[in-house]
């Protein structure tokens, strides 16, 4: 339901049940041991460095020119890309096109509260990080004076929704057939102290933007790559964190966005076999038909002769 | 910024120079412009400053007022960054022109702000769990010249050093109310603990070196920027001998402009950009305690903007 | 790696100017009585209102015989027929170049006001038409000569002669066409070993001696030329230029090619050019450039 934007709409004051639960306000000590054992096994049983099993497909929305879903874990990811259209609201000429992006929370998809209709900074913030992505790996001047509009929808939230969300639209603009000069691919590694969290989970996530008491390195860190190209696209980091850190932490999300690359070629590869097999099993359906119709004209010509 | 047109030439001029570390105004690439800083000039703000880097002009002014802390952080105060790109600056921002802009600086800063490494938000609670103190940090671009960020992150940090909060000589709980008492004695009042305030560094790419406090030039021949939020060494802003060597650290880290970079010019330019960073925290140091020095000895007379 | 970071407090501030004699000229400001109508022209900056010349902008006057003008500080160029101007090509149009010269209204180009490669005397065919761009692209800059205003005050430019063209490498200074003194010559070799282009209209290009207008020779040889590094003792008397000009732009002294080499000179007790940047240096630098230009003046 949008809002009303011409009354004065106040502020929403429910406020999530969990506030009243035993969890709520639970030390930092008590959040790093439940994100991490003793033999450094993480909550859902994956090691430091493991990145979350990917799940990616494209053609999710068939209206759409390219679309793709992917999944990793909990965090569940929609992208649709349409046509290039004209810019709207533009006079001047632009000599390189446009990437139009939009990242949107569905409202129930974070676990602490839910989301508003009206766009709020981080969404605001996520389209331009979105956008600034994309922007190496697009040809844009193929389409001069037009834009190309990439939605991302996140239907659930479980961390990492950034990378997600540019791994999904790279995907989405490949099937779009929108030109590119590499396979673009993304990942996120949260940082407490001298543990690398890679690809974290929503409460891996919140626990290195906590502020410790101690001076200790602590923030995340989202890196997107052009791989064949060696580039780095997009790279955004929060937290508070030493040179030797950010460092260490680069060389291990280029590795992980290195390792998504086939994948990404796999899941686009398959796409294209599913079409051509689509087509290959249509046609012969076509060859049977018109073979079965060919036998019957030539049964009825023998008849006309006959008579 | 946009809009500015250049022959290839000149361009070819620019970036040769960059190559050599010798730019069109004698500067290295280390080398920032000379800087003019005023503090306390807005007798209606709790702190303000207001800081002239070449062509880039802006007046930051802190307001303070008291809100009640968030329930999941009841020990912490709040700030709020606002950006305010007034037309005055370029017909550019005239209307909506330069909201993305405002935006992208306001969110930028507030990231650089976010970690207790960075900006310590206990100094700004009353009474936990009640009553905190807001810091509502306005900025207003006077004048755009280039190096919009670094000017605003180090007017920023010098209001944030002006800025005094009132003491609270008695805090009564009334039922579930909290009535605070504050003094009325306009000398009675506390500094706030800057010293860690993060700075940020904007380093331009031209050519495959980063030059940090580009001219409006020299912004126009790169396609791609990397700003570095990099955390204060508070012992510049006291004179206690015995502070720990703390700061230098990352508090945000991002990428602007639709190019891209190799991984190890990134690396590079995050060096180069600690290197940056410290001096200037260093000189800004030197000015802000020469200031106050100053006032103390004879009555401040505003100079303002007139030149 | 060293760096240089300098930031100083406003009751630091340095007053730029460097007026010796303390005889200010009379200022008039907008909708003062100049004077009575009678035996006087209205010029540039006035009004006539009943029997009075009223003043439309604030500055000082100027009398040529009976015209009476009013020179604001800052105005935007106007143009003259023979002036030297250094100008932008903002659009490639029908058969001419839009170029911003720093006047009211854009100043034209017209294709036939320019030497086109192979010959002065040759026919401007079709063919040339569709090769303007890459005679002259959109944010090229080039020096030119008005050769007529039109009756909106806008400018027609042209550069046939040798002397003007398309600029190579360099750098441009944007300065009040006000401070600009009008002289026979506007290209200048300097001692030091660069030229410089004083454009009447306030764009001040500066360039390495060698670089030459690269109008003639065929397109290999121009790129070529133009692709040249400019070696560092040029790139540093350059910036040591620019830097003088500012300073003397700074302190709102005029600008020719005299007061440019004093104040390179001057400016030479100063080793690292960007310490020019500091106002106080740029402050040294014009006052002493003043008192050369007044004893040279008594003298």
């Amino acid at each position: 339901m949008p809002l009303d934007y011409r009354r004065f709409n106040g502020p929403e004051d429910s406020v999530s049940y969990k506030r009243f639960t035993k969890g709520y306000l639970k030390s930092y000590d008590e959040l790093y041991k439940e994100s991490l054992d003793d033999k450094g096994v993480r909550k859902d049983g994956r090691a430091l460095s493991e990145a979350r099993s990917l799940f990616a497909r494209t053609d999710m929305v068939s209206q759409a020119k390219g679309s793709s879903y992917v999944e990793l874990r909990k965090t569940k990811v929609v992208c649709s890309v349409f046509d290039p259209r004209e810019i709207p609201h533009q006079n001047e000429f632009s000599q390189l096109g446009q990437i139009f992006c939009e990242v949107k929370f569905a409202p129930f998809s974070c676990p602490r509260r839910r989301r508003p209709h009206v766009p709020d900074a981080e969404e605001k913030a996520l389209s331009v990080a979105l956008r600034k992505a994309l922007e190496p790996t697009v040809c844009r001047h193929m389409f001069p004076n037009y834009q190309v509009d990439v939605f991302i929808y996140i239907l659930e939230n479980d961390g990492s929704c950034l990378s997600a969300a540019i791994n999904a639209a790279g995907l989405a603009l490949a099937d779009a057939a929108v030109p590119m000069y590499d396979v673009i691919t993304s990942c996120t590694v949260a940082i407490v102290g001298e543990k690398m969290f890679v690809d974290p989970t929503e409460a891996e996530e919140n626990l290195a933007t906590i502020s410790p008491s101690t001076p200790i390195n602590h923030g995340i860190i989202t890196l997107s790559m052009l791989s064949e190209l060696k580039q780095i696209s997009d790279f955004t980091q929060v937290g508070s964190m030493d040179v030797e850190c950010v460092v260490k932490a680069m060389d291990i999300l280029d590795k992980e966005c290195a390792r998504l690359v086939p994948l990404m070629q796999k899941v686009l590869v398959a796409n294209v076999l599913k079409c051509f097999e689509t087509r290959k099993r249509l046609e012969e359906e076509a060859n049977e038909k018109e073979q079965l119709l060919n036998a019957k004209m030539d049964e009825w010509k023998k008849l006309l002769k006959f008579t | 910024m946009a809009g500015l047109l250049l022959s290839q030439s000149e361009k070819l001029f620019i970036v040769h120079g960059v190559q050599d570390d010798y730019r069109s105004d004698g500067r290295s690439n280390l080398d920032y412009r000379p800087m003019e800083l005023e503090t306390d000039l807005v007798d209606t703000a709790t702190g303000s400053a207001r800081l002239r880097l070449a062509n880039t002009d802006l007046l930051v002014a802190v307001k303070t007022e008291i809100d009640v802390p968030s329930p999941d952080k009841p020990d912490l105060g709040k700030i709020e960054f606002n950006v305010d790109c007034s037309a005055n600056a370029t017909p550019q921002f005239e209307g909506r022109g330069g909201d993305q802009l405002a935006v992208g600086i306001a969110n930028l800063m507030q990231a650089a702000y976010q970690s207790s490494q960075a900006f310590n938000l206990k100094q700004l609670c009353i009474f936990e769990g009640k009553q905190c103190w807001k810091l509502f940090v306005d900025i207003l671009i006077l004048e755009c010249g280039g190096n919009l960020c670094d000017a605003v992150s180090l007017a920023v940090k010098a209001a944030l050093f002006n800025t005094r909060i009132p003491c609270v000589k008695a805090i009564l709980m009334d039922g579930g109310d909290v009535d605070l008492q504050l003094s009325d004695d306009p000398f009675d009042n506390k500094l706030l603990d800057v010293g860690t305030a993060p700075l940020l560094v904007t380093l331009c790419k031209i050519g495959d070196k980063c030059v940090v406090d580009p001219s409006a030039e020299e912004e126009s021949c790169s396609v791609v920027s990397l700003i570095v939020g990099i955390t204060g060494t508070p012992s510049c802003y006291s004179d206690q001998e015995n502070l720990a060597e703390v700061g230098g650290k990352f508090s945000t880290i991002d990428m602007n402009g639709p190019g891209s970079v190799a991984p190890k010019t990134l690396k590079d330019a995050i060096n180069q950009g600690i290197v940056a960073a410290k001096l200037l925290d260093k000189a800004l140091a030197k000015a802000l305690i020469n200031e106050r020095k100053e006032n103390i000895r004879t009555k401040k007379s505003s100079y303002g903007f007139l030149k | 790696m060293t760096s240089h970071v300098k930031i100083r407090l406003a009751s630091e501030r340095v007053n730029h100017s460097v007026t010796t004699n303390n005889d200010l000229p009379r200022f008039y400001t907008p909708g003062e009585v100049v004077t009575g109508m009678e035996d006087f022209m209205r010029g540039h900056g006035t009004y006539a209102v009943d029997d009075s010349l009223k003043a439309a902008v604030a500055g000082v006057m100027q009398k040529v015989n009976k015209l009476i003008c009013i020179r604001p500080r800052k105005n935007r160029y106007v143009g003259e027929i023979g002036d030297v101007i250094v100008g932008r090509v903002l659009e490639v149009q029908q058969r001419r170049w839009k170029v911003d010269t720093n006047s009211r209204l854009d100043s034209v180009l017209q294709l036939s006001a320019v030497n086109l490669p192979g010959g002065e005397l040759r026919r401007r065919s079709a063919e040339d038409e569709q090769m303007m761009r890459k005679h002259l692209q959109e944010g090229d800059l080039i020096s030119a000569e008005v050769q007529s205003v039109f009756s909106d005050g806008s400018l027609s430019l042209h550069t046939r002669s040798l002397k003007y063209g398309k600029l190579g490498q360099g750098i441009l200074i944007k300065v009040f066409p006000s401070y600009i003194k009008r002289r026979k010559n506007h290209f200048h070799h300097l001692p030091c070993g660069i030229s410089v282009i004083i454009g009447n209209n306030g764009y001040i290009w500066i360039t390495p001696a060698g670089q030459t207008n690269v109008v003639e020779g065929d397109d290999d040889e121009m790129a070529a030329v133009e692709l040249q590094t400019v070696s560092r003792s040029d790139r540093d008397t350059m910036a040591r230029v620019r830097n003088c000009i500012m300073a003397l732009a700074a302190s709102k002294m005029m600008l020719d090619d005299t007061s440019i080499m004093f104040a390179y000179e001057e400016s030479l007790k100063y080793d690292d050019v960007k310490d020019l940047l500091d106002p106080e240096a740029m402050l040294d630098v014009a006052f002493l450039t003043q008192h050369r230009i007044n004893y040279v003046v008594e003298e």
